[in-house]
């Protein structure tokens, strides 16, 4: 199950096989399709292009269609200052320039940026029918203070009357907003009013909660389900929001998923959050949006939760984050590493490594997640398991499954970053991929021709001839020398006459041959002691 | 004289502006941080004292539950405003100097960015716990903050972002002036700004919120 049916079984707090994935992509749209925030917020082509393209690559089960809440205050008065980069920004509040509210009218689907809006929805219903379509409309409050300007805050103590007239009016202005995209094919209608963020919840519940209640209880009427999104520090009316009666609640990660998840559950409403919209999804790599939605997927659990990010995603938030998050959402395996991974990565030693695979066989480690659990780690093991015996004993090999801290700290120390991996003598070779069998015994008979030649080159030999007098060896001495001679070795001769010298090989009567192997084992580094001992097992 | 230090203090910690606010209703009909104000400096209390034993206390009251949740924008806006009302009668002993301030604190909204709120809120919280304060408004360059900083010495300098894609500008803001003036403080603040983000960036201090930033000030000017 996917798309819309999937929200609808969260959003009905049904166990879901799978977390659906929202990714909240406003002028993000833009920067996938090169165009600049100004120009894309107001085409209803652009729009359709950017969240099209947005579908093809984030594969989500829900998008918002525009994200900008600006439409209706533009409509109503307020001056815009565009960005190339940000929606826009307001700059002006009727209400505090004289403007009454007998001056401002519900907007008609006509004005404005509405029909871009609406246009835009029609579309994409038609192109993605399964896919969940956000309507996003203003928050009462958030419209109320573009209209007022922060006169509002004060006003609720000064003149409470008078903001109760503006949220009413706002309230009208949303619930008209709510019906034009469902009519146009919105599934879902977020309220957005990250303002709220800003008030008591004495304040939220005189203020904003009659308001915004009425505005869930319309969309319950025609038929389709809600959300009340959030940005901000709005910890504190958490509650009060759920009481308003959404389908669902959206936070930022400015406030704990577990907080939102406790309340909202007890409410009996979903919720949707939270991931970090800049240190991790705009400035992180992928890795980091990997960890960080796993956090996210792992503490919302299945029952009742939308992953999505905190607000809409800033515009140049680089696609392989997303695509990164996209990924994990929709492969269990995939979760079950970067679970492994992060659970592990904060306590990790690493080794040092550098004289790894110095032992006369050859190592060959296979890093899994667990080779019982995970088919890809399970064939990898196997293409190991049926080439070594091959070797005859020359190839040794090892499966760390990183369900093991031990093996953790050795994938780590290894460098490796991706899972299955087989490394031969510590160096990476196979990442992901099984290799074939053929390329498999190439690549462990490189390394033990590698390894003979290294050992050849690194041999010397030494006979000892141990006699107390000279002549007594004479004709041992020639035998050597020819022997040499004839196995074309390069073998150095050295006599030992001295009785106390002969005594420390346990000669006390010549003569004696006594044969030695020098090998050199390491030139210009320090070997550590867990190689010593590899080496001293091998005397 | 302590007593109406007190009762000065308590006016800015509730935001009673003066006898005819309606607000905060448990005050309604009492004296307000107005005539309080009036009151003490006709009885010949010392403004200094006025400001640091009345009113800096009552907005460090303020700035301390707005950090614990215990209030939000709206009140602090009263506070502020009952700030400002009294700052008025103690205007005069500023300009002759009978009355000091802490330090000078630059504040401004970082280039592309438009929003307000928050710059203005603890541009209010700042001065009104003892600092002069220069507000650069909204939109702010690199250049701008770095002529400010020249023509008030010591001065250290507040830059303030909503936006997460205008927050980025710090970075090139906060570069900007270190290499045009090693010695400057630049502290940064607002909703997407983390201490993360102000290591990443180099600024030197980040608060969550005014009071955090009016501690690491008198920690500076001490």
């Amino acid at each position: 199950m996917k798309g819309l049916e999937l929200i609808k079984q969260a959003f009905a707090l049904q166990e879901v096989e799978r977390v659906p994935w929202v990714p909240f992509v406003g002028v993000h749209g833009g920067h996938l399709t090169g165009v600049d925030a100004e120009t894309y917020l107001k085409s209803a082509d652009e729009i359709v292009k950017g969240v099209s393209k947005s579908i093809e690559e984030y594969n989500p089960d829900g998008v918002p269609v525009v994200f900008d809440l600006q439409i209706e205050a533009e409509i109503l008065g307020c001056d815009l200052q565009w960005a190339p980069h940000n929606p826009p920004a307001v700059i002006s509040h009727p209400l505090a320039l004289g403007k009454t509210l007998a001056d401002l009218k519900i907007p008609s689907i006509t004005d404005g940026r509405i029909p871009v809006a609406v246009e835009a929805t029609k579309v994409l219903r038609e192109k993605y029918p399964d896919v969940a379509l956000y309507g996003l409309v203003t928050g009462p409050f958030t419209l109320a203070l573009h209209l007022m300007g922060t006169d509002i805050f004060m006003k609720l103590f000064e003149a409470p009357d008078e903001v109760n007239e503006v949220m009413a009016f706002c309230t009208k202005v949303a619930n008209k907003m709510s019906e034009y995209l469902i009519d146009a094919g919105c599934d879902i209608i977020a309220v957005v009013d990250p303002m709220t963020s800003q008030i008591d919840p004495m304040t939220f519940e005189s203020f904003v909660t009659p308001y915004c209640s009425e505005i869930f209880s319309y969309v319950r009427e025609k038929g389709k389900l809600s959300s009340f999104f959030v940005c901000g520090h709005a910890q504190q009316n958490i509650e009060a929001m759920c009481n308003c009666k959404p389908d669902n609640v959206s936070i930022d990660e400015n406030i704990p998923l577990d907080f939102v998840k406790e309340i909202a559950l007890k409410k009996g409403i979903s919720f949707g959050g939270n991931m970090k919209l800049t240190v991790v999804l705009l400035m992180g790599d992928e890795d980091d949006s990997r960890e960080n939605a796993m956090e996210c997927l792992d503490m919302g659990g299945k029952k009742g939760f939308i992953l999505a990010p905190g607000c809409d995603l800033p515009m140049d938030t680089p696609p392989a984050n997303i695509k990164a998050v996209s990924e994990l959402v929709h492969d269990p395996y995939k979760q079950d590493i970067v679970r492994e991974l992060d659970k592990k990565e904060s306590t990790l030693e690493i080794l040092n490594m550098k004289d790894y695979g110095q032992a006369d066989k050859v190592i060959v480690d296979i890093i899994t997640l667990d080779s019982e659990s995970c088919a890809p780690c399970q064939y990898m093991v196997e293409a190991v398991k049926r080439v070594a015996p091959q070797f005859d004993g020359v190839v040794e090999w090892r499966e760390h499954a990183i369900k093991k801290m031990d093996a953790v700290t050795f994938m780590s120390s290894l460098m490796v970053k991706n899972i299955p991996t087989i490394c031969i003598d510590g160096k990476i070779e196979f990442v992901s991929q099984i290799p074939p069998k053929a390329e498999l015994v190439a690549a462990i008979q490189k390394r033990i021709n590698a390894k003979l030649k290294l050992k050849i080159q690194q041999r010397k030999s030494k006979i000892l001839l141990l006699c107390s007098d000279e002549d007594e060896c004479t004709s041992i001495k020639q035998n050597i020398h020819r022997a040499i001679t004839e196995l074309g070795k390069d073998v150095e001769v050295k006599v030992i006459s001295d009785k106390e010298k002969m005594a420390k090989y346990g000669v006390t009567n010549g003569p004696a041959v006594v044969t030695v192997n020098y090998k050199l084992k390491s030139e210009g580094t320090e070997p550590s002691l867990d190689v010593m001992k590899e080496w001293i097992k091998e005397l | 004289m302590s007593e109406l230090l007190a009762k000065i203090a308590e006016c800015i910690e509730f935001g009673k502006i003066n006898k005819a606010a309606p607000y905060p209703p448990q005050m309604k009909g009492q004296d307000g941080a107005d005539e309080f104000t009036a009151k003490a400096i006709e009885e010949g209390v010392n403004a200094q004292d006025i400001l640091t034993e009345g009113l800096m206390v009552g907005m460090q009251k303020v700035g301390v539950k707005f950090r614990e949740n215990k209030v939000f924008v709206p009140q602090v806006l009263m506070s502020a405003k009952a700030m400002s009302t009294a700052m008025l009668h103690l205007k005069p002993f500023f300009a002759s100097g009978a009355v000091k301030q802490k330090g000078t604190f630059i504040i401004g909204t970082v280039e592309g960015d438009l929003h307000d709120i928050g710059k203005n809120l603890v541009s209010m919280m700042v001065e009104g716990n003892g600092y002069k304060v220069v507000d650069l408004g909204t939109d702010v360059k690199a250049e701008q903050y770095i002529a400010a900083l020249k023509e008030n010495d010591n001065a250290i300098v507040g830059l303030s972002a909503l936006l997460t894609t205008t927050m980025v500008n710090m970075e090139k803001i906060t570069k900007a002036i270190k290499e045009e003036l090693p010695g400057a403080i630049v502290t940064i603040g607002g909703a997407p700004v983390t201490e993360d983000f102000c290591e990443k960036i180099g600024a030197d201090s980040y608060a969550a919120d005014p009071q955090g930033l009016v501690e690491y000030l008198d920690s500076k000017v001490a």
